[in-house]
């Protein structure tokens, strides 16, 4: 919708909006898309120059927005899954950080178990184990999923349960996960590779590692295809469908049921991906997908729920605040970022960048 | 042998009973109209035949099948479609996607003759068939929730008030675009607040109020009767 | 024969055991008084006598952390039950309860404890202070957070308050300077364990606990844990029961109906959030005296957070009681399952030798099966939320019937 939509819409009474007071227009002003990209633009403007004042260096800077991008990139992966399974099946689901770390584990587990060690390939520090562990962990994360949601929120969803059930149920989850986790790897932190040369190199300017540019390209193509798959196929069409608008999908007569376990496979792989690549890029811990968890939901909330696409945008955009954040601020902060943004999202424009009118 | 036969249903929401001992008939190739004030169940009387609700006493049965249990998706299959009032296209999908979504159950293998069809109805749709349904204006939106129904090529078509919100222009061309419908042989089933128009449409109307059946007859006939006339149709 | 420590332990037990038994003893009020005590008298002195003195400490310290949750527990059933709002930030009041209590009563660290010890100031304030501090402070952070956030859809509102209590918990685990960033915070008073150290205090009452030790202060804690339960409990059924309380529940039915977007949220929902903050305030108070030692790691969002929720759901939430049953109830599960676990753990261990260590983590397994249980099957919880009738019932408006337009299809 555009924004003179909006504006209509957010203005009670007035048939035009130049008749409303000033106050009102302002907080009808204030609620279109144009503000909130011009307060996200704002706010990123003011973490660069709060980098500035603090004597940060310009390729510094930069360096943390490249590696921002990537950031946005790993959480990108996690939120696209995270946003189809809200707009579906209309929750939050608590318990998808725990499939993030999840994913992360089995391609460890992989790597673990691969006979003798796997050169790296090329100037990455990976080698095929990784590979391979990323490829069978996608589908059984995604199982994992399917199962978590056939025993529990199926159930929930014949008794017509209320939201509050099926958040609780996905902290049920979510604890569980991380309980199987814990139990089966411990409380450790792990690296895929421990001591692995990590070689670097200098691009416009700015330090990157080989690596990221694999995970950059990787969160990328990854994207490129769920938005084909989204955009051409039908059972893509019927999962925005069904995001859309669950009632209308019943009533079109698209198999509901079917739909939902499709997008419980795709979130459970996206995560799995996410997981791994957030592996290679940091460390792993049992936490991790906790930790991305905020920002996640930031993304989904930033690029309105049920939105692929709106999701990577939100994620690229907290990502680089989060990492542009780091120069003047404790790195241990960067959800407190996410988060800062994700409640300016909901007081401003809860619909999100993507999303219509109120 | 009636199409659709409601015999004697009692349903509602909940512990509200709303409709109370309602019976109706649509036979093959008929528009029936179903008319009458605000709050007398005719929206509950529309989703009780598809399945979005359940009668408590009485049944349903479609081409000679008991459907009283059945849920949409499966009514779909027997060839009912219908169009609610709101929230009636996918708004995140364009046009042509939308016309997609209403053949879903089927293979793909005519879907392009279906969608031909459905423009050739409705050709303004065609001209817009990959703009995103959400941006379109109202009576746009009701071609493309009516053309979404139309792709499985039904045997009775359902339309919950398809003139509702409508500038008048538009309400002739969907009325008008009801009756080519019909022509082809689709029965319809129809609730609508414009009393008059729909029963000069209609083969056959009834009238409900307070969840009962009232009147029923022939279209022109309850049109032309002044006791209807008087108490719904405005005098 | 008792030993004379032991009779003054029973003696003392029986306080909160008499509490218990007036509590559960559904009768009139002028029986249920005498024998609610004397049957807490009798559990006290069969429990003494039976259980050797580590069995006893043992239940004395189940009993206190049991208390604290219920006080948790009674915060929340503010929030939801009657509120209405979905928060999953109680490990933030919690915290910030036990770190301003900590600050208020603990002395500044000087010398070389200043070397390791940072912290943002201490007052050496007396207990009831610190207390009534971190209620003031849980207070103030949950009303500077009420206003932006609580017009928000139910399931923003979880999120939302997620992020807050992590921020928190990172804000104390970061920021040094505060309360001792990383490290834990240490030497936090306990409340007349003088008595038993330098015999301060009456003098009868320094007779009476001779034959205990400092190290049975528990027993002490305990009374007053149980009377801030009994405190706390009176209060929300007091407040539950007024016209504010009836004007909450009718608002919060009003809000799930309809949609928030935009309209101010009534003043009295944000009473309904910080008031139930306040209790979490208090509960982390009493926390942190327990505990001496404080660090940001005891309040791990989603662990705290978790637990409580476990219990409102299974004790039913709206309903106080519900409240301190369930907690008590899940306490005892996540008691017992330590003691399972450590049944397991040869079981354990031939499964794989690194299992064992790690069994603390089945423990949350089996909590989490739990919480899946009781939303499965019996979400409104052991006790439904009741109906709560006031004294003006049936007054003009409010009798059944009154008002409320026809529903018509």
């Amino acid at each position: 919708m555009t924004d003179a939509a909006d504006i209509a819409e957010t203005s009670r009474a007035a048939t035009d909006w130049r008749e409303l007071r000033p106050a009102e227009r302002l907080k009808a002003a204030l609620q279109t898309r144009t503000a909130m990209v011009a307060a996200v633009i704002l706010v990123l403007l003011g973490l660069w120059l709060a980098a500035e004042v603090q004597d940060v260096a310009r390729s510094r800077l930069l360096s943390l927005a490249v590696w921002g991008v990537m950031l946005g990139g790993v959480i990108g992966l996690g939120a696209i899954g995270l946003t189809l399974i809200y707009g579906v099946l209309k929750f939050p689901n608590f318990s998808h950080g725990a499939l993030v770390t999840l994913g992360a584990y089995i391609a460890f587990a992989v790597v673990t178990v691969w006979p003798g060690q796997s050169p790296a390939l090329g100037p990455f520090s990976f080698g095929w184990d990784l590979i391979v562990g990323m490829i069978i962990a996608m589908p059984l994360v995604g199982l994992a999923a399917l199962g978590l949601d056939r025993v529990v929120y199926r159930r929930l969803r014949i008794q017509k349960s209320s939201l509050v059930l099926f958040a609780m149920a996905s902290l049920a989850m979510a604890f569980l996960l991380r309980s199987l986790i814990y139990l089966a790897w411990g409380s450790d932190f792990h690296f895929y590779y421990q001591g692995r040369a990590n070689p670097s190199f200098t691009l416009i300017g700015v330090q990157v590692q080989a690596d990221q540019i694999f995970i950059l390209v990787l969160a990328f193509t990854l994207v490129g295809l769920i938005y084909l798959l989204l955009g051409r196929t039908k059972m893509g069409k019927a999962m925005r469908a069904t995001a859309n608008n669950p009632e209308l999908a019943q009533v079109r007569g698209i198999n509901t049921e079917r739909v939902i376990a499709w997008t419980w496979i795709m979130s459970g792989a996206l995560a799995a991906a996410g997981g791994v690549m957030y592996g290679l890029a940091s460390q792993l811990r049992p936490e991790m997908g906790f930790w991305l968890l905020l920002p996640m939901f930031a993304a989904v909330i930033m690029g309105t729920i049920g939105n692929p696409r709106g999701a990577l945008v939100g994620a690229i955009i907290i990502g680089v605040a989060q990492q542009v954040s780091t120069a003047f601020l404790n790195p241990a902060y960067g959800p407190a970022v996410a988060f800062v943004l994700m409640v300016l999202t909901l007081l401003l424009r809860p619909q999100g960048l993507f999303g219509g009118g109120s | 042998m009636p199409l659709l036969k409601v015999d004697a249903i009692t349903c509602g929401y909940g512990d509200v009973e709303v409709l109370s001992d309602v019976s109706a008939e649509v036979n093959a190739g008929e528009i029936v109209s179903v008319i009458g004030p605000n709050g007398a169940g005719k929206s509950t009387l529309m989703k009780a035949v598809f399945g979005l609700l359940h009668p408590w006493k009485g049944a349903i049965s479609f081409k000679d099948q008991d459907i009283s249990r059945l849920e949409p998706y499966d009514i779909v299959k027997l060839r009912m479609c219908y169009v609610p009032q709101v929230a009636n296209v996918f708004t995140d999908l364009t046009v042509e996607d939308n016309l997609e979504m209403g053949a879903f159950v089927l293979s793909d293998g005519d879907m392009a003759e279906r969608k031909e069809r459905v423009f050739e109805l409705f050709p303004r749709l065609k001209e817009r068939r990959r703009q995103d349904a959400g941006k379109m204006s109202g009576g746009e939106r009701q071609m493309v929730a009516m053309g979404s129904a139309l792709m499985l090529d039904p045997e009775l078509l359902l339309l919950d008030e398809p003139s509702a919100g409508l500038a008048p222009k538009m309400v002739e061309v969907i009325f008008d675009r009801i009756v080519r419908v019909n022509e082809e042989g689709i029965a319809v089933l129809m609730v609508e607040q414009n009393a008059k128009q729909s029963l000069y449409m209609a083969h056959r109307g009834y009238v409900l109020a307070n969840g009962q059946n009232r009147f029923e007859g022939g279209g022109r006939e309850l049109l032309n009767d002044p006791e209807v006339g008087r108490l719904y149709l405005g005098g | 024969m008792m030993d004379a420590a032991t009779i003054v332990k029973a003696l003392l037990v029986a306080i909160p055991l008499s509490v218990a038994g007036v509590a559960l003893l559904r009768i009139r009020w002028v029986l249920r008084l005498p024998l609610g005590i004397a049957a807490g008298v009798a559990a006290a002195f069969v429990l003494a006598a039976w259980l050797e003195s580590g069995g006893l400490a043992y239940l004395v310290s189940f009993a206190t952390m049991g208390g604290i949750y219920a006080i948790l527990a009674l915060g929340l059933n503010t929030q939801w039950g009657y509120g209405g709002h979905l928060n999953f930030g109680i490990a933030g009041f919690f915290a910030i309860g036990a770190f301003t209590t900590a600050l208020f009563t603990t002395a500044e660290p000087t010398g070389t404890l200043a070397q390791y010890t940072q912290q943002a100031f201490g007052l050496e304030m007396p207990f009831l202070v610190g207390i009534a501090a971190g209620a003031v402070v849980a207070g103030i952070v949950a009303l500077l957070i009420a206003v932006p956030v609580l017009r928000l859809r139910m399931d923003f509102l979880a999120i939302a308050t997620i992020g807050i209590a992590e921020i928190i918990r990172l804000i104390f685990q970061n920021e040094r300077w505060l309360a001792n960033g990383p490290q834990p915070l240490r030497g936090i008073p306990q409340p007349g364990r003088c008595i038993l150290e330098e015999q301060c205090g009456p003098h009868w009452l320094t007779v009476f606990l001779e034959p205990l030790t400092p190290r049975d202060y528990t027993y002490l804690y305990l009374i007053v844990i149980t009377v801030f339960v009994v405190a706390v409990y009176l209060l929300a059924e007091r407040a539950v029961r007024s016209p504010w309380g009836r004007m909450l529940r009718a608002t919060r039915d009003e809000e799930s109906s309809t949609a928030m977007s935009g309209k101010n949220v009534p003043w009295v929902r944000i009473q309904s959030f910080v008031f139930g903050a306040v209790i979490m305030g208090i509960a982390g108070g009493l926390y942190a005296h327990y505990t001496v030692t404080i660090d940001y790691s005891h309040f791990r969002p989603l662990f705290a957070t978790f637990m409580v929720w476990v219990m409102l759901m299974l004790g039913g939430s709206g309903n106080n009681a519900g409240a301190v049953l369930g907690a008590f109830i899940v306490w005892a599960v996540w008691s017992g399952t330590a003691f399972m676990v450590g049944a397991l753990e040869p079981v354990l261990g031939a499964i794989s030798e690194d299992l064992p260590s790690r069994a603390s983590y089945l423990r949350w397994l089996f909590v989490a099966l739990l919480l899946a249980g009781i939303v499965l099957f019996r979400p409104q919880g052991i006790m439904p939320e009741e109906k709560v009738v006031s004294r003006h019932a049936f007054a003009p408006g409010e009798g059944p019937g009154e008002g409320g337009a026809q529903h018509q299809g």
